[in-house]
C-alpha cells in the first residue's frame, strides 16, 4: 500500500548539513501496524512527513496503491492526503480555547459534509476513542491522554486508509499508552487500516509488527529487536491475535 | 542487596590473581570493589575458599594451619587457567527476570487483586528505599582524582557497578508505579477477566464505546473495500 524506496532527506543549518534520512526502506501493508522505534533526533517525524506527503524528499520514491506521492504538485498532494491519510502529531494544537467537538469536526467541515451528519460522526469517533466525556470541553481542559484520544478521533472521522502516528503514546501513563495502542491496533486489524507508527519509547509500540529502529537518518536493522533471539522479542502479530482469539 | 548471576568464586580468583590476601582482606574488598550487591558473610566467604582449596585453584602460603585468620591464600597455576577459561567465555545476554510479584498480580484474580495492589505498593517503597541509599552511596566516592591528578581505576569500577544498580532500581521503581496504575486502573474498570475467574461482561459504558468502535471501523472498512475495487478496475482498465 505504501512503499518508500531509499528515501533521502537533508536540512540546510546554520552550522552545516543535516542529514535527517538516509536511505530507508520499507513498505506497509493493509491492516498492518508498522512501528518506527528510535531515538529523539533520528529523523522519526521526518519520515512521516514525507510518508504524509508533507515533504518532499530529496530522493527516493513514494508510492502509495502505485500512485508517485513525491511526483504529485503540492495541490494533488493535499488532495490525495485528504482523501487517504490522516495524522495524529506529538505536539498539541495551539488554539486551546476552542471547542474538542468543532476540533474533530474540522477535517468534515473542510470536506463540505453537512453539520449534523458532521456532529452524528464526531460523536461517535469521540465514542470509539473512548474521549466522548471530552464532549462540550475545551482543548485546554484534556488530559495528556485525553487529548491523544480527541487527535485520534479527529483522524478518524475521516475514515482514512492510512494513519500516520508520531509519538501517540509518548508522555502518557501505561494505563493511556495501554488504551491507545489498543485502540490502533483494533483499528489495524477489524478496519484494515495501515498503520505507521513512530515513538522514542519501545514500550509505546509493543502492538506494533513489525517494528523497524531507527537511528542517525538510518534503519538500522529491519528487526533488531526479534533479532536478539529470545531475549526481547516483541510477540508476532499471529501469536497476539492466536492469544486474543483464545 | 545480595545474590548475582556470578558466583562469588570467579570473583575471589579475580581478586587474588594480583596479589594473595587474607580471608578478611577478600572479604572486604570483594565489596569495595563491586559495590554493596557484593556483601558476603564470613560463613559463605569460609565456605567459598575451602572449595577452592579442595579444587587445587588457591593455595595457602602462609601462616600455620592451626591458626586459620593468619592464612594468607595465593592462586595456584590451575586458579590461573581456571579464571582465564571463565574470563573468555560469553557473560551471557541480556535476559529476562521473573518477578514474584508479577506472578502474583497476574494470577491473583479480581477478590485478590487489592491485596496484591499493597504488595505493588511495599515494593514501590523498597525500591525507593534502596535507591535513595544506592545514590548516597555513589555520591560519597570522590568523583575528583586524589592521586594527582590520576584517575583511580577502582574508584571508577565502583562507580560503575553502583551505576548498574541504580539504573536497575530505577526501572523497578518505574515499573512498580506503572504497576500501580495498572492495578487500579483494572480496580475501577469492569474489566473481563479470563473465563477462569468466573467473570465476565463489560458495562454499558464499555459497550456502548465498543459499539461505536464496530460501527466506525466497519465504515472504514467498508470504504476501503469500495476505494481498493476501484482501483483495481483502474489498474485493470488502464
Amino acid at each position: 500500500m505504501l512503499r518508500l524506496e531509499e528515501i533521502s532527506k537533508r536540512y540546510i543549518r546554520p552550522d552545516g548539513v543535516r542529514v535527517a534520512l538516509d536511505g530507508v526502506s520499507l513498505e506497509l501493508e493493509r491492516g498492518q501496524i508498522m512501528g518506527i522505534f528510535g531515538p529523539s533526533g533520528s529523523g522519526k517525524t521526518t519520515l512521516l512527513r514525507i510518508a504524509a506527503g508533507l515533504r518532499k524528499p530529496d530522493g527516493g520514491i513514494v508510492t502509495y496503491n502505485g500512485e508517485r506521492l513525491d511526483r504529485m504538485t503540492a495541490g494533488e498532494r493535499t488532495r490525495f492526503r485528504r482523501r487517504e491519510i490522516a495524522c495524529v502529531w506529538a505536539s498539541h494544537p495551539q488554539q486551546e480555547r476552542l471547542d474538542v467537538a468543532d476540533h474533530v469536526a474540522m477535517p468534515l467541515l473542510v470536506d463540505r459534509c453537512g453539520r449534523r451528519s458532521a456532529e452524528r460522526r464526531v460523536c461517535e469517533a469521540l465514542l470509539a476513542c473512548e474521549a466522548e466525556q471530552c464532549i462540550g470541553m475545551e482543548l485546554r481542559e484534556l488530559s495528556a491522554g485525553e487529548h491523544q484520544r480527541v487527535a485520534i478521533a479527529r483522524a478518524l472521522v475521516t475514515e482514512p486508509r492510512l494513519l500516520l502516528a508520531d509519538g501517540p503514546a509518548s508522555n502518557l501513563s501505561i494505563v493511556e499508552q495501554e488504551r491507545i495502542m489498543m485502540l490502533l491496533s483494533e483499528l489495524a486489524r477489524k478496519a484494515g487500516v495501515a498503520v505507521l507508527v513512530a515513538d522514542s519509547d519501545a514500550e509505546a509500540l509493543l502492538r506494533a509488527d513489525p517494528i523497524l529502529y531507527l537511528r542517525d537518518g538510518k534503519l538500522v536493522d529491519s528487526e533488531p529487536m526479534s533479532e536478539r533471539g529470545k531475549v526481547y522479542q516483541f510477540p508476532s502479530t499471529e501469536s497476539r491475535r492466536a492469544a486474543a482469539d483464545a | 542487596m545480595r545474590g548475582g548471576w556470578v558466583s562469588a568464586k570467579h570473583a575471589l580468583l579475580g581478586l587474588l590473581i594480583h596479589r594473595p590476601a587474607y580471608r578478611y582482606q577478600l572479604g572486604e574488598r570483594l565489596e569495595e570493589r563491586l559495590g554493596p550487591a557484593w556483601g558476603i558473610n564470613s560463613g559463605q566467604l569460609y565456605q567459598t575458599i575451602k572449595r577452592l582449596r579442595a579444587d587445587g585453584l588457591i593455595e595457602c602460603i602462609g601462616g600455620t594451619e592451626d591458626q586459620d585468620e593468619r592464612h594468607v591464600f595465593a592462586i595456584t597455576e590451575s586458579g590461573v587457567r581456571e579464571f582465564d577459561r571463565w574470563f573468555a567465555e560469553s557473560s551471557g545476554g541480556a535476559r529476562l527476570l521473573r518477578r514474584p510479584l508479577l506472578v502474583k498480580i497476574a494470577l491473583a484474580g479480581p477478590d485478590r487483586l487489592k491485596d496484591a495492589l499493597v504488595q505493588i505498593d511495599a515494593y514501590e517503597r523498597d525500591c525507593a528505599a534502596l535507591l535513595k541509599n544506592l545514590s548516597h552511596m555513589r555520591d560519597e566516592i570522590p568523583e575528583t582524582p586524589e592521586v594527582g591528578s590520576r584517575v583511580r581505576a577502582d574508584h571508577v569500577f565502583l562507580r560503575l557497578g553502583l551505576s548498574a544498580d541504580i539504573r536497575h532500581l530505577d526501572g523497578e521503581l518505574k515499573w512498580a508505579e506503572d504497576a500501580h496504575e495498572m492495578v487500579s486502573w483494572l480496580l475501577t474498570e469492569d474489566a473481563i477477566w479470563p473465563s477462569e475467574h468466573g467473570r465476565s461482561g463489560a458495562s454499558k459504558e464499555a459497550r456502548d464505546r465498543q459499539n461505536a468502535r464496530d460501527e466506525l471501523f466497519g465504515r472504514i472498512a467498508a470504504r476501503q473495500r469500495r476505494l481498493g475495487s476501484g482501483e483495481e478496475r483502474r489498474d485493470r482498465d488502464g
